[in-house]
């Protein structure tokens, strides 16, 4: 009998992303992480949820984990191959609907205490010591959709002043999205890292440690974030029943595209 | 009137130096690889790339030192790469001018040149850093025709005053490479799965290369209009090219092929792998069936898909 209790810090993740789906919404789903999460809530969390990609792909039920957001694993069994552009259209009239329709995940190699969040370069934009991929869908996202963000949890990816901002979140506080042209209703509403939950407050807009996993602490979050973080209304977070991990090891990414199964241990 | 032309005799007709080149397909999917291998043979440069969402496709022609200017939203082999080397390594080194927009930004640009549009009004990119920075400055833009003077203007929305709109000029493209399933001698074509953003770049584009999987008879493309999506008039060149996406996906017609796509990681980290690779699989063979020759045939028979199923089933990545 296989041991479901060992869970990993990146399958409290995946659980930590299920359980931020509210049933019936639209999540706007990458590869990786957000895949294994969104899919988790569909099974388990929010039977009703709706799973798109930035390709165009509407109403997606993968069977196989696809490795990106284009994968022919997304096409099959999809509801509606749209053209990128209509994707690109139904997204940009979010605006229309409450901010709670959708919900979204994106990932980053910095972020700051207001939620901006850094996926193109580390240093200076024209001649960067480390470049990456670029924004993606992740800057249209932001302007439109509610979203979680996903990161490492180090001290040097949250910091004050991230060297690029490619995806939008609060910008400085209150009003700062409105000020800069963006609606204001919605925004970043989760940081989930391999130590816990992190939360933006109502009034402020600034980043608070909501939660941390049962492997972390208060003092360990605050060690490895680079900013002054209120961990006040910290909480630890429930680890997640064995049958959820052996859904996700058994039935959802049983071929360790994204989660690796650690090896076992005798009981 | 017939299209067909050798892949050969397409490249060397409708790319040139200096070209404004817009590719079909979304990064691991449907990208017009045998073109691009053949624009490598062919030693055709200094393109003005809208990479969209690109992959190994515009890598390679960075990394072979083709590109000027790349207009970037998105470049990796996702779940190989998670950013394209040649890419990373150009923009690292400064041997390469790159601008960034968001995604949705190139595809918009793309829908709006092929619906007419000089520019699209967007709210997107507002209060990033993709608006506060340029990649390419105004005046070095001046310096290139094919680029417009301006990344973008933000301007007060007329109908709604207070709302910023960011316009950004759309491209004025040369020609547009995709590579579909299914198409007839007259340039008719067959898109199967998500046709992406390739209708558009074929209809905004001067000129329109399509390589396909099956060259099929008029009267058989016909029979379930229903099915196409570009008329023969907007193609310029028509090429038979079976495997012509490989190593990317094909819908209905094959899958990536993983160990090529986990070579080409390892190959594109330094420049002297990568040349190898390109004396390997550009240089070496002398056309597309040379390549596939070499490739063999086993190995692009186990990724043929499974019939409804889209892929091939338990895929090692």
């Amino acid at each position: 009998m296989p041991d479901y209790t060992n869970y990993t810090n990146r399958e409290m993740q995946a659980v930590s992303i299920a359980r931020s789906v509210k049933n019936g919404q639209i999540a706007i789903v990458g590869t990786g992480l957000p895949l294994i999460g969104a899919s988790l809530a569909k099974k388990c969390f929010a039977p009703d949820c709706i799973l798109i990609v930035e390709s165009g792909l509407m109403d997606c039920d993968p069977v196989e984990v696809p490795t990106s957001v284009g994968d022919c694993r997304f096409m099959a069994h999809c509801a509606v191959q749209w053209p990128n552009a209509r994707y690109v259209g139904f997204q940009a009239n979010e605006w229309l609907h409450g901010g709670q329709r959708m919900i979204s995940f994106i990932g980053g190699a910095q972020i700051d205490p207001y939620g901006n969040v850094n996926s193109t370069s580390i240093g200076d934009y024209h001649h960067p010591k480390s470049r990456f991929s670029g924004s993606g869908g992740a800057n249209g996202i932001c302007t439109f959709v509610n979203t979680v963000v996903m990161m490492q949890h180090e001290v040097r990816r949250f910091i004050n002043k991230i060297d690029y901002v490619t995806s939008p979140g609060w910008i400085d506080g209150p009003e700062g999205r409105e000020r800069v042209g963006l609606p204001g209703d919605r925004g970043p509403q989760m940081v989930v890292t391999d130590r816990g939950i992190m939360k933006f407050d109502e009034e402020t807009k600034r980043m608070y440690l909501a939660g941390y996993f049962e492997t972390s602490s208060v003092q360990d979050i605050i060690e490895n974030t680079g900013f002054e973080i209120d961990v006040s209304r910290a909480e630890k977070i429930e680890p997640p029943s064995p049958d959820i991990i052996r859904m996700i090891r058994e039935e959802i990414d049983p071929g360790q595209a994204f989660i690796k199964v650690p090896a076992q241990t005798e009981h | 009137m017939s299209k067909v032309y050798t892949l050969h005799d397409a490249v060397a007709e409708f790319v040139h130096d200096g070209d404004h080149i817009a590719f079909g397909g979304f990064t691991t999917n449907r990208k017009p690889y045998a073109a691009v291998y053949e624009i490598v043979r062919q030693g055709r440069k200094d393109f003005i790339a809208e990479g969209g969402p690109a992959g190994g496709d515009w890598d390679i022609l960075i990394g072979a030192g083709r590109v000027k200017a790349y207009i970037n939203c998105y470049t990796a082999n996702s779940g190989f790469t998670n950013v394209s080397r040649r890419f990373r390594n150009a923009v690292e080194k400064g041997t390469v001018l790159f601008e960034d927009y968001s995604q949705d930004v190139l595809i918009l640009m793309f829908a709006g040149a092929a619906l007419g549009f000089p520019y699209i009004p967007v709210r997107v990119m507002l209060g990033s850093d993709l608006v506060e920075k340029w990649g390419i400055s105004e005046e070095e833009r001046k310096k290139i025709d094919k680029l417009p003077d301006k990344k973008f203007i933000i301007q007060e929305d007329p109908f709604n005053p207070g709302q910023k709109l960011v316009l950004v000029p759309t491209p004025k493209l040369d020609t547009a490479i995709i590579h579909v399933q299914k198409a007839s001698p007259d340039g008719t074509c067959r898109i199967e799965g998500d046709e992406f953003h390739d209708v558009d770049i074929a209809v905004a584009a001067k000129h329109c290369i399509v390589t396909c999987e099956e060259l099929i008879s008029s009267e058989e493309i016909r029979r379930d209009p229903c099915l196409n999506k570009i008329p023969g008039f907007v193609v310029d060149a028509v090429v038979h090219a079976p495997h012509g996406a490989h190593p990317s996906q094909c819908y209905n017609c094959y899958d990536y092929d993983a160990r090529f796509l986990r070579d080409y990681d390892t190959v594109s980290k330094t420049d002297e792998d990568f040349e190898k690779f390109l004396q390997e699989w550009a240089y070496g063979p002398k056309d597309h069936f040379g390549y596939l020759n070499k490739l063999g045939a086993e190995r692009l028979i186990k990724t043929k898909v499974v019939p409804g199923l889209g892929y091939v089933p338990k895929t090692k990545i």
